[in-house]
């Protein structure tokens, strides 16, 4: 995927929101740099937002994280992804993995569920952080504009359930990584 | 359904609304939102959906009264109700009025990403079951191409050669002659045959018709265009367009048809948005467009631009050696059409036929087949079965002397009740000369 990716890229910003652990991060970062070959500043962890917090279903609204990112400055990157613990939802889903708008600048991927499986049972650290990187190229790639595949084995395929995002790989599959670096070189032009 | 997928969100609370457009969004659907039934139905009036989510509780409409109002009208979009926790009970109702499924908020991820993609193929098997069913009526309707001729040969040939290619062709003919046939031939075997063949009869409609028909039009566009109505052109696009009696065709809409070929774009009646199509251009007339062109009446530059290859579909009268093929053809349809036992036709009518001029062509033909199988009394089409073909007001029957001669002998001996005197005093012959014709025609008494 690094081939033939414009230097000129700005890079992303990535944010720990909550208390996520420096390995999780980096485990991330090393992810969107290796995969999607853009490079990726660290910054400052951020508080979770208040206002986001729904009462009445004790989790909080991805959606309105990612305003409040989109209320803060970015300007010399490409986008930011924020990293957090709490369980986020949307106002039509009972959960989300992680949110970003197609075409956006924020995203936003909770290690909330991601630790065990549906059943209850905790999987390995290696195995979270496989599921945390495929989560965070997923919705950093929505951020280049690229949409769900219907590829069950590409990373853009759309999964509701921990065993779904397990049978993927960790890459784009041949049209959906076509797309990108036609997207990347339009971002950089 | 071609291209993206439409969808269409109908939701009073916009960060439900909003929600939903989004995520949809993200599979590369079209999507767009409705914060009301009323504004929903105004949507589904300009444009077409392929899915709809509609909530059941909304201020301005109940949900159960747009559901209704969009199976009764638009009964090709699907629609999934979107109800809140402890109104299933709503849903069910809605369900047995049509609705094609139900989700309660907030939606279960895997619940509402199955969800749409079986209704998303469900919508796919119905468009191919209709393109599949247009194809093979395409198909049988070809049969009808029949012919041994060597010039039905010839444009068997042409037909597969100019099927390869995607230009322009005009089919000059006269009336009858199956010039549709062989559009739909030409159409069935190119590369457009899963898609539509769209024909429309230009002389059929007056001007201001003809226009709307062609190129559709948005609602109000004139009275009477209560909702918005795709043309022609629009339903033709990645198959084949036929425009019958193309010489019919005003002045004005030559110009308007000449820039769609063109630029490959149009807009409706009533409408600013352009819209692109493709599709392959096939014209007909009975007209001598040169002529017409010289009188004022055709435009020379629309007349360039159609008459890229031309093929000229023979009357019948110029394929004799067909009668019999195509006479046999059409008889065996209408006897599985009509039930009825007709084995075949004698020669005499066989005769008859081949000698009959066929103004009307091969349609002519077909008709007169069809007519003869309906009224036949025996097991075989007979000469008498196509009397009616001796008596076409205006037209005569070429006939020999001989076979005038049978025919009036045969006439007035029905005149008088088979009485050889009478007859042959009638006749001015003597009763032996009678005889001896009655012998030499087969002539013979109808059975009493």
């Amino acid at each position: 995927m690094k081939k033939g990716i414009p230097r000129t890229l700005p890079p992303l910003g990535l944010i720990e929101m909550g208390r996520l652990g420096e390995v999780a991060v980096r485990v991330v970062a090393a992810n969107l740099q290796g995969v999607l070959g853009i490079p990726v500043d660290l910054l400052q962890p951020m508080d979770i937002p208040t206002e986001s917090f729904q009462e009445h279903r004790k989790q909080h609204d991805a959606g309105l994280i990612l305003k409040h990112l989109a209320s803060r400055s970015f300007p010399n990157h490409l986008g930011v992804l924020a990293l957090t613990t709490v369980d986020l939802c949307s106002p039509i889903l009972t959960y989300v993995y992680g949110e970003a708008e197609v075409g956006g600048t924020t995203a936003v991927v909770s290690s909330h569920r991601l630790r065990s499986n549906e059943d209850g049972s905790i999987v390995s650290l290696g195995r979270y952080y496989e599921r945390l990187a495929k989560v965070s190229l997923h919705e950093v790639a929505h951020i280049l504009s690229m949409f769900h595949c219907e590829k069950d084995d590409c990373l853009m395929h759309y999964c509701s359930k921990t065993h779904h995002l397990d049978r993927l790989g960790i890459a784009f599959c041949r049209r959906c990584e076509y797309v990108l670096k036609k997207n990347l070189a339009l971002r950089c032009s | 359904m071609t291209g993206r997928i439409k969808i269409l969100v109908v939701d009073d609370e916009l960060i439900v609304r909003e929600s939903l457009v989004g995520w949809l969004k993200k599979s590369g659907h079209e999507v767009s939102g409705a914060e009301g039934g009323r504004r929903a139905l105004e949507m589904l009036g300009e444009r077409e959906f392929d899915l709809i989510f509609l909530d059941i509780k909304m201020p301005d409409m109940d949900g159960l009264e747009v559901l209704h109002e969009i199976k009764a009208n638009y009964p090709e979009s699907m629609v999934v109700m979107i109800t809140a926790y402890g109104s299933v009970q709503t849903a069910v109702e809605a369900m047995k009025s049509g609705a094609n499924d139900y989700l309660m908020k907030p939606f279960e991820p895997e619940n509402l990403a199955l969800l749409v993609e079986k209704l998303l193929q469900q919508k796919k098997i119905l468009d191919e079951n209709l393109l599949l069913r247009e194809h093979v009526a395409t198909r049988v309707r070809c049969e009808d191409l029949v012919g041994v001729s060597p010039c039905m040969q010839q444009l068997f040939d042409l037909i597969e050669e100019v099927a390869a290619v995607d230009s322009p062709v005009v089919l000059r003919g006269e009336t009858g002659t199956g010039k549709e046939l062989v559009a739909r031939a030409i159409h069935s075997r190119s590369g457009r045959s899963y898609s539509p063949f769209i024909p429309i009869n230009c002389g059929a409609f007056p001007e201001t018709l003809l226009e709307s028909e062609l190129f559709g039009h948005e609602s109000g566009a004139f009275t009477g265009a209560v909702r918005a109505r795709k043309g022609r052109l629009e339903m033709a696009h990645g198959g084949t367009l036929f425009l019958d009696e193309i010489g019919e065709i005003p002045l004005k809409m030559q110009v308007d048809l000449l820039r769609v070929l063109e630029e490959k774009t149009f807009h409706r009646v009533g409408g600013t948005k352009e819209i692109s199509v493709d599709f392959r251009l096939i014209c007909a007339t009975h007209r001598d467009l040169p002529k017409e062109i010289e009188r004022g009446v055709f435009r020379r530059d629309f007349y360039y631009r159609l008459n890229v290859i031309e093929i000229e579909v023979p009357p019948l009268r110029l394929r004799k050696e067909d009668i019999p093929v195509l006479a046999q053809h059409f008889l065996e349809r209408s006897r599985r059409e009509t039930n009825k036992p007709i084995m075949g036709i004698q020669s005499p009518a066989m005769e008859l036929l081949a000698r009959y001029e066929w103004p009307g062509n091969v349609r002519e033909l077909q008709n007169a087949v069809e007519r003869a199988v309906v009224l036949a009394k025996g097991r075989h089409l007979t000469r008498d079965d196509f009397a009616f073909l001796l008596r076409t007001g205006g037209r005569t029957v070429p006939q020999s002397l001989k076979e005038n001669e049978k025919q009036h002998i045969d006439h007035i001996l029905k005149q008088c009740g088979w009485n050889i005197s009478k007859a042959a005093g009638v006749l001015e012959v003597s009763r032996i000369t009678l005889h001896n014709k009655i012998k030499k025609y087969g002539l013979t008494p109808p059975v009493p």
